[in-house]
């Protein structure tokens, strides 16, 4: 019965000693999820002293609502501060929350600081820490990043989330490019290739679009478009629309596009389409003594919208028209193209990483010019190739038009 | 005497073998490699096919007995306990930095604020669990956990295809063949440990003549299965991140977890693939375990609860002496490099080439 | 697991090996059966009972011979004895030439030969078989002072008929079901198999009880090993009473400690004539309508019979929705600990938003709110179990609608929370069998405090702990988890995640063979 009194001591000695381990110690690293505060959008605007910039941090606050569902309401912090973390004490003092990374959508750069900021030693932070996710993205503001995370858009989402929305919606119009951290961090690698951010601006009333505003002067909406090539840590240019467009033709980017000819000069009927499928394929070939990239462009277009057409047309008529509109497009392709490649060189930055494809097409001949690839750049013989297949004319052939002669003069 | 059959051999042995290699090796190969990384891994686990076939065929001559017992046969008394010294040490002492390294992938990736301590007990727990249920029961943990990482593996290699970059393969070869090769030997560790842990597995094995066969269709094809996977693994990590990436980021495949998203809804679903890999690390330790119980229980007759309670405790001891992550990532390389590596490659080859010898004397 | 088991091994003490809990006292009859039979000794040892019947009557033969019906009320067909045994001996058979030769001598083998019809007759010896026989509800005729007597096999009580069983409904297949009389069970399964390879051996158990139970299996399919193992552990126990399948399953399972079922039961004849079929070994008893098969593997408790009655897809579907249910069922709680405490990230920022303003002035942490409810949900259950079925309804209107929908009004708990304890329950309830049901409710609980304490880490190691806890068990040196580990290709391809259409299974589906079965069966 000893024993048996001794081996019950001993259960009850580790049953307790389970006990401790799980109940009075337990519970590390545990936070309730509505102690969270879920960070949204993060933006750096340069700081007023030198060698700290000034971080926004846009979180979320859910709020029960009492009809249904979540009501979220916004919570913008701006903090100067010298690195990231110690940013996040600065909020932590006010918010009485802990802030939550693993939501966060947008990183944003405001202007002034990617032209004068280093920000790499801003991003590793958000590589480094384990809730950050490499899916993030990252775009550059016009003007401040501070400005752009305060605004109060119409649609009644918080900025951080309408660049999100926006920028995943992007493929239906390819205009712009989309940076993934984790894309960021692999085009640092290439070295060779100069990295390109997409660009958000505020958008007044007036600024191209027209709308009611609330408050008077005050932005209401928020628009991706352009882009920023960066020289190494700082931001060189930005792009315009249209060499933007070409870094997509020519990176392959274009999912769907909606394009039109109406700044062609030669043809009098101008045709409006949508990009259905695109691919661009390179290839480096020898060309005298000297090496060139030869982008091929094959994309399939519908078109949707014809202008300027007079008469009705004939079947082998129209069949001409559209062969007329695969040449225009593909000059509007060749054009958007150009302007890019043109920027590139004056620049003297490879952005559209011209080097790389020659790496991975002709590792040999790279070798050899890799180490002056920066003078290269301006001079380095390109060639375009743009193949377009128009795919289908929409509903109709011909379009509506007046009967000649009644209606018109 | 437990035994287990020849299918579950082959699984038990991609398990083992496979193990965690996943997370490291694409950061290993790519340093040595760059873009051609993955290339050299499929050779170097390659190189654990002669050694297995060596092991094995030294089973067909002795059947019944593990390594270090034909080591005594052959070598004498005080070599082969010298070397059944060395072994242990080398097993103990590895399983333990594997045990390490299960609460630095916990803690440095999902949950930073748990006390380290916690995930060795954890892994501990149920290392010993499975130690204490036999030999049998880990081979079907095995069986049942095996398939279940592949599942995750291509799981979580398939869902981060949309983040793969244009390219990032090319050029082929650019650099020559050395850099492959130097991979390949970076690999070959990996192929050594599951060498040790196959040298004590020997006693359970069948031996009739049909088995043994089987048994080595089945190394080639355990082998064949692991580098392929791992290739895959190197393969896809090079084309989403890019070699420069790979190299830096210290558990590649637990980043790519964080990025995978599932149409945009579920996104970043790392934690629960780590169930899957903290089974393959359970796994690996795991075989450790059995080899040093294995190896104490031939050198010293030692056995019995309390040896494999103080085997838990070494564990855990050398588990704590690497908290500091990169600590950890580096001795664990040393020990592959410089431990098992040319203690496996000479012990067996020692041991085959004398037992062939000693065969053609006596013939 | 395994130290937990250990420990509560250690706490209850019970010595290794036997299977013996509670030994029976010395039977005070134990000196009267030893005495020779006879009719005199019979009444004094059963005349204390008022529903023993003694019927005295004479045979006039030779001799004028005194002859004593010895039965117990209730247990026998009064009819067919006052017609076919009394009305006989007594009145057709006066004057018979037979009748007149009879003497004391020879009255046992002349009356058995051309006087009593009926086919259930035979000739006793034994005092011990006399007392049996007499309590199980045949009736004795003693002779005089004869040391032998005829038992005449005349039982006839009432017992239930062949009805539906409610634990085990059915949309398409048979309905007919076991009753408590173990005659008719075995009939119902003899009608199932007509081959004569079909053995149905009976046993008795239990000291005061002297309950009867049958051994059915089929000699070719069943392996050998299992039928041994079975009647031996069956002789191993020594039990006072033996008052249903529930005794007997403690009894003989290989590991008691196991939350687990790896005994299964059926009420239908056809299940158990599929099992048997399959190579397991049934044990009957008398007085419950719940048949015991052994070996048991874990799938096995995710199949039903009606997946042998629908087409193949639709069974594979519902076999499929099965196991989700039980996977469910088993970590829905514990993920929500963990996700919602540890692993917001894994959230999708939307539903974050939504469970964070569900969450909003909730006084409890999720741990203890989902301890709560799942407690709650326990309690539910039970009540509702045994009360008499309208009220029982009632009891999950109240529950699930007004309880619920009050806690969350009231701010207490989440709505989310009563969605996932909800769905938990809903899931459980697609797990066929009862007692795996009862294993997964309670494996639900440790889960939850380590996905509380650690995360998905902790629900991890407690899965792990749970699966290498099944892969070490063994149902009668069968492992609890085959055919997926050890592997056994065809039988996981037919007859385990799916089922194949039975045109596709030439060979019977090997769910098991033994390997190497253990005394105690322990791996």
């Amino acid at each position: 019965m000893k024993t048996d009194r001794r081996k019950e001591h001993k259960f009850i000695l580790r049953l307790s000693i389970i006990a401790c381990l799980l109940f009075l110690t337990g519970c590390w690293g545990k936070r309730e999820v509505e102690d969270l505060a879920p960070l949204l959008g993060i933006g750096f605007d340069q700081g007023e002293k030198p060698g700290t910039f000034l971080v926004t941090e846009q979180f979320a606050r859910p709020k029960k609502d009492s009809s249904s569902g979540a009501e979220i309401e916004d919570r913008t912090f701006s903090v100067e501060a010298s690195s990231s973390r110690e940013a996040f004490e600065k909020f932590s003092k006010v918010a009485y929350r802990t802030p939550f990374m693993g939501s966060l959508k947008v990183i944003i750069i405001g202007e002034d600081f990617a032209k004068s900021g280093d920000f790499n030693n801003v991003l590793d932070f958000a590589q480094r820490y384990a809730e950050f996710r490499r899916s993030m993205y990252i775009v550059l503001a016009k003007g401040k990043a501070l400005d752009l995370l305060n605004l109060k858009l119409r649609s009644g989402l918080l900025p951080a989330m309408a660049i999100k929305s926006n920028i995943e919606g992007g493929d239906e119009i390819s205009v712009f490019p989309t940076v993934r951290l984790g894309h960021y961090l692999t085009i640092l690698g290439e070295k060779s290739t100069a990295p390109i951010f997409p660009v958000v601006e505020s958008v007044k009333t007036g600024e191209g679009v027209e709308y009611k505003t609330d408050v008077k002067d005050e932005a209401g909406e928020i628009r991706i478009q352009g882009a920023g090539v960066m020289r190494g840590d700082y931001l060189a240019d930005f792009l315009t629309d249209e060499e933007s467009k070409g870094y997509m033709w020519l990176e392959n980017d274009v999912v769907h596009r909606l394009i039109n000819t109406v700044d062609l000069e030669e043809n009098s009927i101008k045709f409006g389409g949508q990009v259905i499928e695109s691919s661009t394929k390179y290839k480096v070939k020898a060309n005298n003594d000297k090496m060139e990239l030869q982008y091929k462009i094959k994309t399939s277009i519908a078109i949707d919208e014809i202008m300027g057409l007079k008469k009705q047309l004939s079947g082998p008529e129209w069949v001409e028209l559209v062969k007329q509109a695969e040449k225009d497009f593909a000059k509007v392709i060749e054009k958007e193209c150009n302007s890019s490649i043109k920027k590139e060189r004056e620049l003297g930055l490879d952005f559209l990483g011209i080097g790389r494809h020659i790496e991975q097409k002709n590792s040999k001949y790279w070798k050899t010019i890799r180490d002056q690839w920066e003078a290269e750049i301006a001079d380095f013989p390109i060639s375009l190739e743009v193949l377009v297949t128009i795919h289908h004319s929409g509903m109709s052939s011909s379009s509506a038009t007046n009967s000649g002669g009644e209606g018109q003069e | 005497m437990e035994r287990i059959s020849s299918h579950q051999f082959v699984v038990l042995s991609s398990a083992v073998l496979m193990g965690t290699t996943f997370l490291p090796i694409a950061s290993i190969v790519t340093e040595v490699a760059s873009r051609d990384g993955w290339m050299s891994v499929m050779p170097g686990f390659a190189v654990g096919i002669p050694y297995s076939l060596m092991v094995l065929s030294l089973l067909e001559q002795h059947p019944q007995k593990n390594l270090l017992q034909i080591s005594e046969i052959l070598l004498g008394k005080w070599i082969s306990k010298i070397t059944g010294v060395l072994y242990i040490f080398i097993t103990c002492y590895f399983g333990g930095l594997l045990l390490g390294q299960a609460g630095d992938i916990y803690q440095s990736s999902i949950m930073p604020l748990t006390p380290i301590g916690m995930f060795y007990l954890g892994g501990i727990l149920l290392v010993f669990y499975l130690v204490k249920s036999g030999i049998e029961v880990f081979s079907r943990f095995s069986e049942i956990l095996f398939p279940l990482i592949i599942i995750a593996l291509v799981l979580n290699m398939g869902l981060s295809i949309s983040r793969m970059e244009q390219g990032e393969l090319l050029p082929i070869l650019s650099e020559g063949i050395k850099p492959v090769i130097w991979g390949g030997l970076k690999v070959a560790p990996f192929a050594m440990e599951y060498i040790l842990f196959l040298a004590g597995i020997l006693v359970f094995l069948p031996t009739g003549k049909r088995e043994l066969a089987q048994l080595k269709r089945g190394v080639w094809r355990g082998v064949f299965l692991v580098g392929f996977l791992n290739m895959m693994v190197v393969l896809t990590q090079i084309l989403i991140f890019g070699p420069e990436e790979t190299v830096r980021i210290v558990y590649g495949l637990l980043v790519l977890g964080k990025m995978v998203e599932i149409s945009r809804t579920v996104a970043g679903v790392e934690s629960v693939f780590l169930g899957a890999w903290l089974g393959a690390l359970i796994i690996k330790v795991g075989a450790f375990f059995f080899t040093v119980t294995w190896g104490l229980e031939t050198v010293f007759n030692l056995k019995g609860l309390k040896w494999n309670l103080g085997v838990g405790v070494v564990f855990m001891g050398i588990a704590f002496k690497f908290t500091r992550g990169p600590d950890l990532v580096m001795e664990i390389g040393l020990v592959d490099n410089y431990l098992i590596l040319p203690f496996a490659s000479v012990w067996i080859l020692t041991l085959w080439g004398i037992s062939r010898w000693k065969g053609a004397g006596i013939s | 697991m395994g130290s937990w088991m250990k420990m509560i091994k250690e706490l209850t003490i019970r010595p290794k090996g036997k299977r013996q809990i509670r030994k029976s006292p010395a039977y005070s009859f134990d000196e009267d059966l030893k005495k020779p039979l006879s009719g005199q000794t019979v009444k004094e040892i059963l005349s204390k009972s008022s529903d023993v019947v003694f019927r005295e009557f004479f045979l006039q033969g030779k001799d004028r011979i005194p002859c004593m019906l010895v039965a117990v009320d209730g247990l026998v067909d009064k009819n067919l004895l006052d017609e076919f045994i009394l009305k006989p001996l007594m009145v057709d058979f006066a004057g018979h030439p037979e009748l007149a030769q009879m003497t004391l001598s020879n009255v046992i083998d002349k009356t058995m030969e051309s006087l009593l019809p009926g086919i259930e007759i035979k000739k006793i010896s034994k005092m011990g078989d006399a007392i049996d026989t007499i309590l199980s509800g045949d009736s004795v005729i003693f002779f005089g002072n004869l040391t032998e007597a005829i038992v005449i096999g005349a039982r006839g009580w009432a017992h239930r008929g062949v009805a539906e069983p409610i634990t085990e409904s059915i949309v398409k297949g048979p309905r007919e079901g076991f009753s408590e009389t173990l005659r008719i069970n075995t009939s119902l399964l003899r009608r199932k198999i007509k081959h004569p390879s079909l053995r149905i051996i009976s046993l008795k158990l239990g000291d005061m009880t002297n309950t009867d139970l049958v051994v059915t299996y089929i000699e070719k399919i069943a392996s050998p090993d299992i039928v041994s193992e079975v009647f031996k552990r069956l002789s191993k126990i020594k039990m006072d009473a033996m008052l249903g399948n529930g005794y007997i399953e403690e009894m003989i399972e290989d590991n008691p400690y196991s939350p687990f079922p790896q005994i299964s039961f059926t009420e239908r004849p056809d299940v158990l004539a599929g099992k048997l079929l399959e190579g397991k070994v049934g044990i009957i008893v008398d007085g419950t309508p719940i048949v015991l098969v052994v070996p048991a593997i874990l799938t096995q408790f995710l199949n039903v019979n009606e997946d042998y009655y629908q087409r193949a897809m639709v069974a594979i579907l519902s076999r499929f929705v099965r196991y989700v249910g039980a996977f469910v069922a088993i970590v829905a709680p514990s993920v929500y600990i963990a996700v919602t405490t540890f692993h917001q990230e894994i959230i999708p920022t939307d539903l974050f938003m939504s469970i964070s303003a569900g969450r909003q002035g909730v006084p409890f942490p999720a741990l203890l709110e989902a301890f709560t409810m799942t407690v709650v949900l326990e309690i539910l259950q039970e009540a509702g179990l045994r009360l008499p079925k309208p009220i029982g309804q009632t009891i999950g209107i109240v529950g699930a609608l007004i309880i619920g929908d009050a806690a969350v009004t009231a701010g207490l708990v989440s709505p989310l929370m009563v969605i996932i304890i909800g769905l938990t329950a809903v899931a459980s309830y697609a797990i066929p069998t009862f007692d795996l049901s009862l294993a997964v409710r309670l494996i639900r609980f440790p889960l939850m405090i380590l996905a509380g304490v650690l995360g998905f880490f902790g629900v991890t190691v407690g899965l792990y702990v749970i699966l290498i806890h099944l892969l070490g068990l063994r149902s009668f040196g069968v492992p609890y988890t085959s055919p997926i580990a050890p592997l056994r290709i065809r039988a996981l391809l037919q007859d385990t995640f799916v089922r194949a259409p039975w045109w596709a299974l030439k060979r019977r589906p090997q769910l098991m063979d033994v390997e190497d079965p253990r005394p105690n069966g322990k791996g």
